[in-house]
């Protein structure tokens, strides 16, 4: 029987099998007694038991594919293919997680601070004739001496404001009354330092929604309403700064991009 | 090896079949490695319920593993006795190895049907497209080898599998246990560490 000899030589005998469906029986049983809320362990690992569970996981993983699938015993090639593939699938998984979730934070936090904001063509368009047409800037209230009234409203759905530009005197008492007539959207309303609009709305991200995605302290800006929810109506007082242009943004993050206006003091 | 296997000439000097049996593996490495990053990826991220911790239930998932695992030891048997020649002992061992699968099938077809009467669906939310896509894909595969185990046991009843033919069995064997694999991180990732997971703490607010 020189065969037999040879051949228990390169594979693991009857006994060993059943040894090694014994280990990985065991490690399944162990796996489950460290989930299973009665044997009291889950409590006791927290968070810990995303690790311990991997790892246990991952030795019955090798202990199948070098024994049962004999890669121990085989040539190296097929492991090394094999592996390569494997290989190539973790670091494709690592990806698609760091793309869509990132590595750290909250996932949705993650996706809602890096979202950029939906414009179809239309309101495109429009945002480039602000640029471009200044000299069609609409006056929503002449400039006058002493207490002035504005009145800026969002557009639908659109994340844009009614008008690119607002004026007033310096030194004047502004108020500013910001109408927010979207069924989805939260807004306000940002005065800032002119060409600061998208700093202001990047440091408002950090910020949050406790503090109406504006900074506290940020000394760019010059006045803010609160965030206004849906339907919902705020307005804020302050007095025109020196003559020059102003911006105002809407710093809700991704919605600085198509949201602001000038805010002319002279 | 004494019991005349093969020596065909091949330019790598390893066999061209088991050769395709691995590359054929390493590819659905990342067939399923993406299907699995994408259930991580969604996790936690569906708004309305069903949610795992409503209707994961570990322990007979763990028993349908436990079956599963033990095909996978059918089936080193299986091949054992091809190459012992035992040509009673190929077609129990095979038999058996499918007999396993086809348990472990009925336990999924059991599960699924119990998820859908708890309204999880495949478009209700991204818990229920990600989960059907991952468990429903790797219980194709084990269908698919439940098949082809079955094939084999007829061609070992009409005596047509020993020594030399002892490849054909092992290539079903590579595939079988690569399914066993599959599921030792499936089990893991979706059911013992993903089946605990709760909805979302608050309703979303209005954005």
């Amino acid at each position: 029987m020189a065969h037999e000899i040879e051949h228990t030589a390169n594979h693991p005998t009857f006994k060993q099998y059943v040894v090694i469906a014994i280990i990985l029986f065991a490690i399944t049983i162990v796996e489950f007694v460290l989930i299973w809320e009665r044997a009291y362990i889950v409590d006791y690992l927290g968070a810990s038991k995303v690790p311990l569970l991997i790892a246990l996981s991952a030795v019955k993983f090798a202990i199948v594919i070098m024994y049962y699938m004999h890669l121990k015993f085989d040539p190296r090639f097929f492991g090394t293919v094999f592996i390569a593939g494997l290989v190539l699938a973790f670091l494709v998984g690592i990806a698609l997680i760091g793309l869509f979730v990132g590595f750290e934070g909250n996932q949705r936090t993650y996706a809602k601070a890096n979202a950029i904001p939906y414009v179809h063509h239309g309101a495109e368009e429009s945002a480039e004739g602000e640029h471009g047409a200044s000299s069609e800037t609409k006056h929503e209230t002449p400039a006058v001496v002493g207490p002035v009234a504005l009145v800026v409203s969002a557009v639908g759905e659109t994340l844009t404001f009614d008008t690119n530009s607002v004026s007033a005197k310096s030194g004047s008492e502004v108020t500013i009354t910001f109408d927010n007539p979207s069924a989805n959207n939260q807004h306000n309303l940002v005065v800032v330092q002119a060409g600061t609009k998208d700093a202001v709305a990047t440091d408002g991200t950090t910020a949050g929604p406790t503090n109406d995605w504006v900074s506290p302290g940020d000394e760019r800006v010059i006045a803010n309403t609160a965030l206004i929810n849906p339907g919902g109506s705020g307005d804020v007082t302050f007095t025109a700064p020196s003559p020059g242009t102003y911006q105002f943004v809407c710093t809700f993050p991704g919605h600085n991009f198509t949201m602001f206006g000038d805010f002319i003091v002279d | 090896m004494a019991h005349a296997v093969e020596h065909e000439y091949t330019t790598t000097g390893l066999n061209h079949r088991k050769m395709l049996m691995w590359v054929f593996l390493g590819s659905d490495c990342l067939f399923f490695g993406s299907l699995i990053a994408t259930y991580m990826v969604y996790r936690g991220q569906s708004l309305v319920g069903p949610y795992p911790i409503d209707i994961i239930d570990v322990p007979l998932t763990t028993i349908s593993t436990f079956v599963l695992l033990m095909s996978s030891f059918a089936m080193v048997q299986a091949l054992s006795a091809t190459h012992a020649d035992d040509k009673k002992g190929i077609v129990n061992w095979l038999l058996a190895t499918a007999f396993l699968g086809a348990i472990f099938i009925g336990f999924q077809v059991y599960e699924f049907n119990a998820f859908k009467n708890e309204g999880l669906t495949l478009g209700g939310n991204l818990f229920g497209a990600t989960f059907f896509t991952l468990t429903g894909f790797h219980g194709a595969h084990v269908t698919l080898g439940i098949i082809w185990l079955v094939a084999m046991a007829i061609l070992g009843a009409k005596g047509r599998l020993g020594p030399k033919t002892a490849l054909d069995v092992e290539l079903v064997g590579l595939y079988w246990h690569f399914v066993d694999i599959v599921w030792i991180v499936i089990f893991t990732l979706l059911y013992l560490i993903g089946g605990f997971d709760v909805g979302p703490a608050a309703p979303p607010g209005g954005h």
